[in-house]
């Protein structure tokens, strides 16, 4: 099982007790908090030999198609391990222009059956990153019965939804203060907190609230997937520690389980590991 | 111009099928028991799709399926064999936003029309592409598109386009929003969406922090879109009540004639606009047409709903000078009130002579579901699902009143 990191800071790219980084490719991807450009993901390519994923999911306008493909046919000079996608114009893309570069579904809160995974693998996509409000069962059984590449993200603030709309500048124009680029708001009855983030595509949500996932990394190991992934952001503190000792918890086959007790101080939120959504209210 | 647009209606239950489709959609959109985005409304039993479709079909009209669920493993389990008995009953089109199930489809029932769901967001050309050659019939566009973007589109694509005209409006991209998820452990993409985006948050600053939107209103701009060549026009709100389905339906089936028969009005087109406008529960915007959404598209203090007390009455009957209906809203002897009906009559009079069910005179009626009885003259007839309105209030002036 290898494991991927997404960096909040641009000089947490030096840790490399890992098998590979996602990097938000800089006004092509959302719901990131570090983006890179092009040429510095280039820079970057230059000089590692771990995998590097590119995060190119933004729901895409006309208007950005053209610079769309001319952005893929470049990142497909560099040997890519991958692509994250959410708007299906990459994948047309990819077909059209016969890219080599292999895709991996992204579809943030979509990924969530294997035949659907299997579908998309049928379609040439190599890779999955799994949805986050699914339950650690139902992930084992799309592990065990898709043959696209599973990837699951354990440790992280997940994001929770994506609007166009530049919600807090306007929350601000109303107030009649000077916006913000950040703010964290939380829902009265239930507590819940969400950390909203704005920049030029839009508002991105997150739960501001790490799911720890330690606790399910030797089910995954168990179950065969093929990656998992930490993002930084929420765990600045100790994310380079949490890093080194995830990757050293992995290569030892979880056998240590001292690592999943000294990250109990994340917090005790495992998300929707063991906890089924419902969605029909009335019988 | 040459094919008519599609008046699409949603129908959360077999009546509101009837009347929709009777008020002048062409086509209405419904979603089965399972695997619909609207898992509380009450949706249609197997039977109740055939019935619906058989209603539909010898009308001429249509009916699509919404089976646009973001499916989970388990929710694979029965789809096939559902689908299979959907086609059986007769309907038109599926709904989907999975491609899996779109593959399936196209694969198993070819003669079926499927219909790409905004809950892909699909927001540009090359998208469409990808699901044309994947045999996708329509796409279903983002409710976040300019009048350029759709212009470009539609433009641009093989397959029909369609784009909503009017009613609420989620404040993520469709599909890409699990707040429902977080806060309520309701699965917004399996149905259960709780419309977290219409809560209010704690801030930290002065006041709490909202995120509504007003609702959608496109008339103003139908021209627009017809000339553009969209396809079909969609109405949200499976969850409406019967009156405000029959005034937006009417409204626009109205609108949408006048246009094509060059015969539409500035003074139509306000009567038109005001009949929307009141029918309304939250104030309206166009949202992306013209403009990026902005400030004005938004609430800034919670839930800003109104309620409507003007829908009177249900018509049952017309006989011999008598008009039978079941009340809704109160009302009295002396108030101005037009009566509606799905051919598209407006007749409004004054409420003269009012009796119970028993025949015995009344000033006032104020028991919503009983039956009462109108006296009134009237040269033609009134068909099954007219409705009754209030115009104005008998002591309300005619100024400050409106249709």
């Amino acid at each position: 099982m290898k494991l991927l990191i997404e960096v909040s800071k641009k000089e947490d790219l030096s840790i490399d007790s890992v098998d590979g980084y996602i990097l938000a490719l800089k006004d092509y991807s959302v719901e990131s908090v570090c983006s890179f450009t092009l040429e510095e993901i280039k820079e970057f390519v230059s000089h590692t030999e771990k995998e590097v994923f590119v995060k190119c999911n933004k729901n895409f306008m006309n208007e950005e198609i053209e610079g769309l493909t001319r952005v893929l046919k470049e990142l497909d000079t560099l040997s890519l391990t991958g692509i994250f996608y959410y708007d299906l114009a990459v994948l047309e893309i990819k077909n059209e222009y016969s890219l080599k570069t292999d895709l991996v579904w992204s579809q943030t809160h979509m990924v969530n059956n294997y035949k659907t995974c299997n579908y998309y693998h049928s379609k040439g996509v190599k890779y999955a990153l799994l949805g986050k409000e699914i339950t650690l069962e139902e992930i084992q059984e799309i592990i065990k019965n898709s043959s696209i590449t599973c990837m699951v993200e354990v440790i992280s603030k997940p994001s929770v939804a994506f609007s166009k709309r530049k919600l807090i500048t306007h929350f601000y124009q109303d107030l009649g203060k000077p916006s913000k680029k950040e703010i964290v708001v939380r829902e009265k009855m239930t507590d819940t907190p969400y950390q909203l983030l704005e920049d030029e595509s839009g508002t991105s949500f997150f739960m501001n609230v790490v799911t720890n996932g330690t606790g399910v990394i030797k089910d995954l190991l168990e179950a065969e997937c093929p990656y998992i992934i930490i993002r930084e952001f929420g765990l600045e503190e100790y994310f380079k520690e949490l890093v080194q000792d995830t990757y050293s918890y992995v290569q030892g086959n979880c056998l240590d389980e001292s690592y999943v007790e000294k990250y109990k101080k994340i917090g005790d939120s495992t998300n929707f590991f063991f906890k089924k959504t419902i969605y029909r209210v009335k019988k | 111009m040459m094919n008519k647009v599609e008046l699409l209606s949603p129908a959360g239950d077999l009546e509101r099928l009837k009347v929709t489709l009777l008020y002048g959609a062409d086509a209405v959109y419904i979603g089965g028991q399972k695997y619909s985005l609207r898992a509380n409304a009450n949706n249609f039993s197997l039977e109740e799709i055939k019935e619906g479709c058989d209603f539909a079909h010898k009308l001429g009209k249509r009916v699509h399926l919404t089976l646009n669920i973001v499916f989970h493993n388990e929710d694979m389990d029965e789809v096939e064999e559902y689908i299979g008995q959907v086609v059986e009953a007769g309907i038109d089109a599926f709904i989907v936003s999975d491609p899996f199930i779109i593959s399936y489809i196209k694969t198993n029932y070819p003669q079926v029309e499927v219909h790409l769901s905004t809950q892909n967001s699909t927001s540009n050309y090359k998208a469409i592409e990808y699901f044309a050659k994947e045999g996708v019939d329509r796409v279903v566009l983002a409710r976040e598109l300019s009048k350029k973007q759709i212009t470009e589109i539609v433009e641009k694509s093989k397959v029909d386009i369609e784009v909503f005209i009017h009613g609420a409006m989620c404040t993520c991209f469709s599909g890409r929003c699990a707040l429902s998820n977080y806060v309520t452990n309701r699965d917004a993409n399996r149905g259960g969406c709780a419309q977290v985006c219409r809560f209010s948050f704690e801030s930290g600053e002065e006041k709490e922090f909202t995120m509504a939107l007003k609702d959608m209103n496109m008339a103003e701009y139908i021209q627009d879109l017809i000339e553009i060549g969209v396809r079909s026009f969609k109405v949200e709100g499976r969850m409406r009540s019967l009156y405000y389905l029959a005034v937006v339906i009417g409204t626009y089936r109205e609108l949408i004639d006048r246009i094509y028969d060059h015969s539409l009005t500035e003074e139509d087109m306000k009567v038109f606009q005001e009949r929307l406008d009141r029918v309304a529960n939250r104030e309206t915007s166009t949202h992306y047409f013209m403009k990026e959404a902005d400030y004005t598209d938004q609430y800034y203090s919670g839930r800003s709903e109104l309620s409507n007390q003007d829908y009177l009455g249900q018509v049952i009957s017309y006989e011999d000078g008598l008009l039978k209906f079941y009340e809704r809203n109160y009302f009295e002897v002396g108030d101005t009130v037009e009566l509606f009906t799905p051919k598209g009559d407006h007749i409004e009079f004054v409420v003269e002579e009012l009796f119970d069910k028993e025949m015995n005179p009344e000033e006032v009626a104020r028991h919503p579901d009983e039956i009462y009885y109108l006296k009134i003259l009237l040269k033609q007839e009134v068909p099954e699902y007219s409705m009754l309105k209030v115009v104005r209030r008998k002591n309300e002036s005619v100024q400050s009143s409106s249709l």
